[in-house]
């Protein structure tokens, strides 16, 4: 069964067209990944998935419901890490970390058990009084992540989870993700880095509100090894997206001569 | 607890709990609730209450009798009035257009005997009108002088308005503190609910961590409630802190009943948080949600509230514009109650209009909340 499923999702803002009929499905336990230049739709299409955002068209699923129809069946089985900050600066890691706990109505015991393994694994434990608008940059993504997991939600939505993220700890969460899939969570990451993507079970190149290229990173590798378009060896997911990006942009411009 | 409401509940507190860790960590957010009331209430009240005194008064004596001149002594013997020479009704017109005198009393011939007769025996009061308020306190202070000597009737040369007579009936030395104190308490509650509320959604929306909440299974009435609750609260013990000072430094008394004021109080604090709610749903940005929650809170309970112009003497399109403004009923009830007495049957209508606002506010406001970023 999928734990994720975008059908079609459409959503204009005036003139800019920021999701165009985008369908892809995630697996319960997968881990998936979201790659596309900027602008090219990402959080748009997590926000969808997150009931955020009105749709012009289409529809998102996730644990098998709609979540413009769930309520807070849909949220309570979501956790969700925007992109941008979205915690509160003047309350400190415990702090913000015990509200999220509240409103998901965590008993108190399943509150300081999980708060105190959360804070373990992302060693966060010594900055427990520091207010948020203090941690570094770094800090700050995984206290979002924390509070992200205290429910222990079944489908984890990450947005570039990794920008401003020193290499250790970039490395370390990847670490941290790849334990929550073999427990069983499906996670949906976006990245602008083309890198990341063999790392995901699955990945999906957005450009421009529509889906370029989807599969296994393992066999797309492959078969862009094999096809004409690459002229090396031992292509990179860098080189593979770069080469669909342009081979996008010019049936664009055929198509509008 | 587990049960729907039990969730609910545990939500709202967990809003609300949240909200008081923001205003501890923001003094600002006191000195709005606390400081600021306490100092404007201090500086309007002392600079609109200041009475007049030693206004320059021109008694024009027709009458020249024993019962002339001890009307005449009578309105001297205030410190409120300071003899300016005069004889005759035409000279004390001159004086007041001169602007040598502000007021004229006339006294017409055959006072005492009309007196004596135990008959009404006008006399006439000419007042220079172009500084209303100032009128206005003449026209009270002349009043009271003559209640006081010994139920004569004031005939007003311009028709006075009606509030002054209300005014003078239930604040017999006509002080204009007793009179303003009430207005402002509603003033300043009105500023500091809307300002203080209309800030905390359009943070959660600056912050980015509307999303987080749209994302968790918060529902909005639970973000609205919890949001009101500790605000409430606060703008309670500004109500507690205003009326404690009021009748301490400006004697205002407290004639009708001490609960039903701060029912009155809870009632208008709640329509206005609401107000402030629902301005910061709509303006989703903290700059644009102060100046709309202060100037849609600061204008009509500043002109519309019967606060400074009696809301008879508005023309009728303001008058009725009136009908929707809370600080109206607020000001109405907080009057009746300190000034007249009485409890809650004097001032049921106010209480049903307050709580006609404040739920209609809260549903707008709850309606208006879309669980939307775009
Ligand atoms: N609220 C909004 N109002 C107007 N336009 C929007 C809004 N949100 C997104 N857009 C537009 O939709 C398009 C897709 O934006 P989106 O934020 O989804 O891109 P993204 O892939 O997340 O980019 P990035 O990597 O820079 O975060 C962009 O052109 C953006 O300008
Ligand atoms: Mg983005």
């Amino acid at each position: 069964m999928n734990a994720i499923e975008a059908q079609e999702l459409t959503r204009d803002f005036g003139a800019t067209r920021a999701l165009d009929g985008l369908s892809f499905a995630v697996p319960r336990g997968q881990l998936f990944g979201l790659v596309g230049a900027d602008g090219a739709g990402k959080t748009t299409a997590i926000r969808a998935l997150a009931g955020l955002i009105a749709l012009d068209g289409g529809r998102a699923l996730v644990a098998g419901r709609d979540v413009a129809s769930g309520g807070s069946l849909v949220r309570e089985s979501l956790g969700l890490v925007p992109q941008q900050s979205s915690l509160y600066p003047d309350l400190s890691v415990a702090e913000n970390l015990r509200f999220f706990a509240r409103l998901f109505c965590l008993p108190k015991q399943d509150f300081r058990e999980r708060s105190a393994r959360l804070l373990g694994i992302t060693r966060l434990e010594p900055f427990a009084g520091r207010r948020a608008d203090a941690l570094s940059g770094g800090m700050y993504k995984k206290l979002a992540l924390a509070c992200a997991l205290l429910h222990r939600p079944e489908v984890l939505l990450l947005d570039e989870p990794t920008v401003g993220v020193d290499p250790v700890s970039r490395r370390e969460l990847w670490a941290l993700l790849h334990e929550f899939v073999a427990e069983g969570m499906t996670v949906l990451l976006s990245t602008p880095y083309m890198d990341e993507a063999e790392r995901c079970h699955r990945v999906a190149l957005v450009h421009e509100g529509r889906l370029l290229l989807e599969g296994e990173p393992g066999a797309l590798l492959d078969d862009f090894a094999r096809s004409p378009a690459c002229r090396q060896t031992a292509p990179s997911f860098e080189t593979l997206f770069l080469a669909r990006l342009e081979q996008a942009d010019r049936e664009r411009e055929r198509g509008d001569a | 607890m587990t049960s729907r409401q039990g969730r609910f509940l545990r939500r709202v507190a967990a809003m609300a709990a949240k909200e008081v860790l923001h205003i501890r960590r923001d003094p600002r957010t006191l000195y709005i609730a606390l400081a600021l009331p306490v100092i404007m209430l201090l500086l309007l009240g002392f600079g609109l209450s200041f009475d007049i005194e030693r206004i320059p008064l021109v008694v024009a004596d027709g009458d020249r009798s024993a019962a002339s001149r001890e009307l005449a002594r009578a309105v001297f013997g205030s410190r409120d009035f300071a003899a300016v020479a005069g004889s005759d009704a035409r000279a004390a017109q001159t004086e007041l257009r001169r602007g040598q005198a502000m007021a004229a009393l006339v006294i017409p011939a055959g006072f005492a005997r009309e007196l004596d007769a135990g008959r009404d025996s006008p006399v006439q009061l000419l007042v220079d009108g172009s500084d209303g308020n100032t009128a206005r306190q003449i026209m009270g202070k002349i009043d009271a002088i003559l209640r006081a000597h010994g139920g004569s009737r004031a005939g007003f040369a311009d028709s006075p308005p009606l509030a002054v007579k209300v005014s003078t009936l239930w604040n017999p030395a006509s002080r204009s503190a007793l009179f303003m104190v009430p207005g402002v308490a509603a003033y300043l509650l009105a500023i500091a609910a809307v300002l203080l509320t209309a800030l905390t959604i359009a943070a959660e929306w600056e912050r980015g961590s509307m999303e987080q909440l749209f994302a968790s299974p918060v529902g909005r009435l639970e973000i609205v409630l919890g949001k009101l609750l500790p605000y409430l609260a606060l703008g309670m013990l500004q109500l507690l802190l205003v009326i404690s000072l009021g009748t301490t430094v400006f004697d205002v008394p407290i004639h009708g009943s001490l609960p039903m004021i701060f029912v009155a109080g809870l009632l208008f604090l709640t329509g206005m948080l609401g107000q402030g709610l629902l301005v910061s749903v709509l303006a989703r940005n903290q700059l644009v949600a102060t100046q709309a929650g202060a100037l849609s809170s600061l204008v009509p309970s500043l002109l519309l509230s019967g606060m400074l112009v009696p809301i008879e003497n508005m023309p009728w399109i303001l008058q009725a514009l009136t009908v929707v403004v809370p600080a109206r009923y607020l000001v109405h009830a907080l009057r009746t109650l300190m000034l007249k007495g009485g409890g809650f049957q004097v001032i049921a209508l106010d209480l049903l209009a307050l709580l006609a606002f404040a739920v209609v506010i809260l549903a707008l406001a709850t309606l208006r909340f879309k669980r939307r970023l775009a």
